[in-house]
């Protein structure tokens, strides 16, 4: 309500400004007390009279917009940067019309009867005008007094006023009225008052406080203190930081209300401003400025907790003051947890170390040592001096730990087992968690710690004498041990430590067979413990009882802060350039797919061995789904049982996408291994053309080859064809390694064929020798130079060609492929 | 070992002296009092050691705090081995001109080759030493 006419009449204060200015250069802002030590006192009166005038002079509308611009003024004050001295005039100092102006507005009632102010016009009075300031000032009293104002009669003046003067009259003089300087540290909380309380609990309350303030006005300030302004004080006072301007600070200074005022007003301020540093680094020694998410907590609260308040505190100020600055949660119930499916480093810490690492300690001093005690320890208990001599102690300048050396914390963190004449302050052995090793490695690991325990005692020693030792306390120590086994949560130990479980399984199935049946002891199966799948669903904190949706932004919540809108360029050229790229990218991206598609297929039989028994169905069903899938993403999309030519040779253009190629075919289901493959040899030109960078394709031989040789004697023929297929292919499969480590391939299977089964089918049409006939032809003509050396040729090569051709060419066969009855 | 057994971890490390060897290929050494979990390293009574050739020199720096992700490795120095090295110790002030001797013969073989190149219409774009994005 105040806001809205402030708003408005805001222009109109500093209109009101200008007149005022020539007075301000007399006027010393920081000194000019009104009351009090530094007052002067006949200057103000005069004064006051003098900018009274000024300001009839003005008029009504200034008066007005004074009223207005009191409060907004006051919002002013806090939320501008003006410099607070320059409304202290103006607020002290106040034209008579517009307090009650101010009056009006502060009432939801309406109207403000002008003529109410210019019955005013006049009474230029200091104690009027003061009145009127605690009423400008005070919301709560301004609208007690509009309230009043109708019941009073017209004719006299406002009730208020008339009120205030009665009372201000003889208050004035002998006692510096408590009223105005209050108002002053209220103008500035008062801004928080419109967002923080709900507008229907003013009226009434200050309609009391009004009154008791009255009261408590005609009786004595003692009383002051403590009643009323429960609501006056706190309301005003009690807001978050106070920002109370240095101008009137000092401008109170002076004032011996401002006693009172710090008695009772100020009391909520200290434990808030104690508030920010207390909190977050309640560290029993004070670090020097040691963020709360980067260094160790001084509690041991999970990564990404936000910090928590002491729930009376917290609830204090969010009844009376919820503050926009501290946005900090009273959560004390749960922890969100830092990742959605692991444990928090506190229990897993609790979960894995309570049975093991309780051991044989004995019992702390306490958590953290504080610089004194440990300076004390230090004092105390150390003998020698620290070889090369770096100062004992130095005290401890900002945030610097004093060097302790001596014995190390209890918790001292010497492996082994105890020596029998070590130090004397040697702590007994630590047992650590191992449940998360395989016992093999637990063995290992407990070997080598002994064995290392004899080593340990010459470095002992001299650690023992560094004076700089254990700067690191144990409790930091077991913290960023604590992030680092969290790390090391999996909820699927085969995909995130595989070689490590593969190792151990390697490793057990050759002492199996080593060991056979000698022994009865049965290794050991590795179960690595596995962290639930446990949904933590994270909510991000919010509070109660404030006005709209407040929310803290934290490591989990992070908030949007920048709304990105993806806009596509429309250009022709750049089009095709992205339809090829593109193009790619889905390419990469169906070989990513059927990568994982792939891993799951031939990791299968391995978690087949190792999954129970009632998973084993799901298993094998899964696995066949992911086989069926794999398949189809080679298929074409219209026909569905045909393998599309276009998607492999698509696939078989990455370099990716070939491996994939060569890992898959083992897995297919043969006439779809046989579709690929024909694939392969139909386009072959065009594959090694791009393979010539990579040579990846010779992976392709050794599956390539199983396909092969499952095929049928027709299916052979008509891959020798697709080989040979149009016009210089066999050329270029001849330059290619792959083709032509395929090209024997395929004959020696013919030649395997016709050899072992004398029923075979190929000789049964002319195609197989005529495919030969062409084959040898060009391998004669080809030069040398241009055919490309196999990855190996197969020994029954001559004997095929020995049904087919001459001797002679024969033999020249034999010298350009450099095969002979031996060759392997 | 100690505390996270079966993984590596530089709490086992703490309070003993290390050579660190940083990406900007500075090497120095000193007692590793602080470490973190993006193992920022803390050392103390550092010293950072300059090799020219045989030769190195000792520059005392204090404590350094060295941020995690500058570490291109770190070692433990064995105290108790005996230390029989090639290397000869000289002062720092000769080290640090040795430096600049060294720094400055690169730079001229480093031209005279680029003018080489340059003269036969060839460019090598320069990898800087940092390995900077």
């Amino acid at each position: 309500m105040f806001r809205f006419q402030s708003l408005d009449e805001d222009c109109m204060l500093e209109e009101e400004d200008d007149g005022l200015i020539e007075d301000e250069d007399e006027i010393d802002q920081f000194n000019d007390d009104t009351f009090g030590a530094g007052a002067i006192d006949d200057d103000w009166q005069e004064e006051h009279k003098r900018l009274a005038e000024l300001d009839e002079r003005d008029g009504l509308g200034a008066g007005l917009g004074f009223g207005g611009g009191g409060m907004g003024g006051d919002s002013d004050l806090s939320t501008s940067e003006r410099p607070s001295s320059t409304r202290i005039p103006s607020v002290v100092h106040p034209p008579p019309p517009s307090s009650l102006a101010s009056l009006s507005f502060s009432s939801s009632s309406s109207g403000l009867p002008p003529s109410d102010v210019e019955d005013r016009v006049g009474e230029g009075d200091l104690a009027e005008s003061l009145a009127r300031l605690i009423l400008d000032a005070d919301p709560a009293i301004a609208g007690v007094g509009a309230a009043e104002r109708p019941g009073l009669s017209p004719g006299s003046s406002g009730s208020g006023l008339s009120a205030l003067r009665g009372l201000d009259q003889p208050r004035v003089l002998p006692q510096p009225s408590p009223i105005p300087p209050p108002t002053q540290p209220h103008q500035h909380p008062q801004h928080q008052l419109p967002p923080g309380l709900p507008a229907s609990g003013l009226p009434p309350s200050s309609m009391l406080s009004y009154q008791q303030q009255q009261h408590l006005l005609r009786r004595g300030t003692a009383p002051m203190g403590q009643m009323s302004s429960h609501s006056i004080w706190e309301n005003s006072m009690g807001f978050g930081p106070v920002s109370v301007a240095p101008g009137l600070v000092t401008h109170m200074e002076g004032n011996p209300l401002m006693s009172i005022i710090k008695e009772v007003g100020h009391p909520k301020r200290a434990p808030q401003g104690r508030n920010d540093e207390d909190l977050s680094e309640r560290a029993p020694p004070p670090r020097s400025s040691s963020p709360v998410i980067g260094s160790p907590p001084v509690r041991a609260v999970p990564i990404g907790t936000p910090p928590k308040q002491p729930m009376s505190h917290a609830l204090n100020h969010q009844i009376h003051h919820p503050t926009a600055v501290h946005v900090r949660a009273p959560v004390q119930h749960r922890y969100p947890a830092p990742f959605p499916e692991r444990l928090s480093p506190n229990t897993l810490l609790n979960i894995a170390n309570s049975p093991l690492c309780r051991g044989p300690f004995p019992p702390r001093v306490g958590p953290v040592l504080s610089q004194i005690q440990r300076a004390q320890l230090l004092n105390s208990q150390v003998a020698g001096f620290p070889r090369g001599g770096p100062p004992p102690l130095l005290p401890g300048g900002g945030g610097f730990r004093p060097f302790f050396g001596g014995p190390p914390p209890p918790h001292g963190h010497r492996m082994g087992p105890p020596p029998p004449h070590g130090p004397p302050n040697h702590a007994p052995p630590i047992r650590h968690n191992t449940t998360h090793l395989h016992p093999q490695h637990r063995r290992m690991l407990t070997q080598r710690m002994q064995s290392r325990g004899g080593d340990r005692r010459p470095g002992m020693d001299r650690r023992s004498r560094d004076p700089y030792s254990n700067l690191m306390t144990q409790k930091e120590k077991e913290w960023v041990t604590k992030i680092q086994m969290m790390q090391l949560q999996s909820t699927d130990p085969y995909l995130d430590d595989y070689y490590y479980q593969n190792y151990y399984e390697k490793m057990e199935k050759r002492q199996e067979k080593e060991r056979d049946s000698s022994k009865k002891e049965h290794t050991t199966k590795l179960i690595t413990p596995q962290v639930a799948k446990v949904e933590h669903t994270y909510r991000p904190v919010q509070f109660a009882g404030s006005l709209g949706k407040l929310t803290v932004s934290s490591v989990n919540n992070p908030r949007k802060m920048i709304d990105a809108v993806v806009t596509t360029r429309s250009d022709d050229e750049e089009k095709r350039e992205k339809q090829v790229w593109n193009k790619r990218r889905q390419i990469l991206y169906t070989v990513e797919k059927m990568y994982s598609l792939l891993l799951e297929v031939q990791d299968f039989e391995k978690r087949f061995v190792q999954a129970p028994e009632e998973d084993r169905e799901s298993l094998l069903e899964q696995h066949k789904s992911n086989t069926e899938q794999l398949c189809s993403s080679l298929r074409e999309k219209e026909w569905d049982d045909r393998v599309s030519d276009e998607q492999c040779v698509m696939i078989m253009s990455v370099r990716k996408g070939k491996r994939l190629i060569s890992r898959l075919l083992p897995f297919l289901p043969s006439t779809q291994a046989a579709a690929v493959v024909m694939a392969i040899a139909r386009n072959l030109p065009a594959l090694a053309k791009k393979d010539k960078q990579d040579q990846v394709l010779c992976w392709l031989v050794e599956p390539v080859s199983a396909v092969i040789q499952s095929l049928s004697s027709a299916s052979l023929t008509d891959l020798l064809q697709e080989l040979q297929g149009s016009e210089g292919q066999l050329a270029t499969v001849l330059h290619n390694k792959f083709g032509v480590t395929l090209l024997y391939v395929i004959l020696s299977e013919g030649e395997r064929m016709q050899s072992s089964d004398p029923n075979c089918q190929l000789m049964d049409d002319n195609r197989w020798t005529e495919l030969v006939f062409s084959v040898t032809r060009e391998l004669l003509s080809v030069p040398s130079s241009s055919l490309s050396p196999p990855l190996f040729t197969p020994p029954n090569l001559l004997s095929l060609f020995s049904r087919y051709v001459d001797r002679q060419r024969l033999e020249l066969l034999q010298d350009k492929l450099q095969i002979s009855a031996l060759s392997r | 070992m100690n505390y996270v057994p079966g993984t590596a971890s530089l709490i086992d490390d703490i309070d003993k002296k290390h050579l660190v060897l940083l990406r900007d290929g500075r090497t120095l050494i000193g007692y590793l009092r602080s470490i973190d979990q993006f193992a920022n390293l803390v050392f103390h009574q550092t010293v950072e050691r300059i090799h020219v050739g045989k030769k190195f020199g000792d520059i005392p720096r204090g404590i350094f705090i060295v941020r995690g992700e500058n570490v291109v490795l770190l070692g433990e120095i064995d105290m108790d081995k005996p230390c029989d090295t090639v290397l000869q110790q000289v002062s720092i002030e000769e080290i640090l001109e040795e430096q600049r001797l060294q720094q400055q013969a690169k730079q001229e073989t480093e031209k005279v080759k680029m003018q080489v190149l340059k003269d036969r219409g060839l460019s090598i774009p320069k990898a800087d030493n940092l390995d900077e994005y």
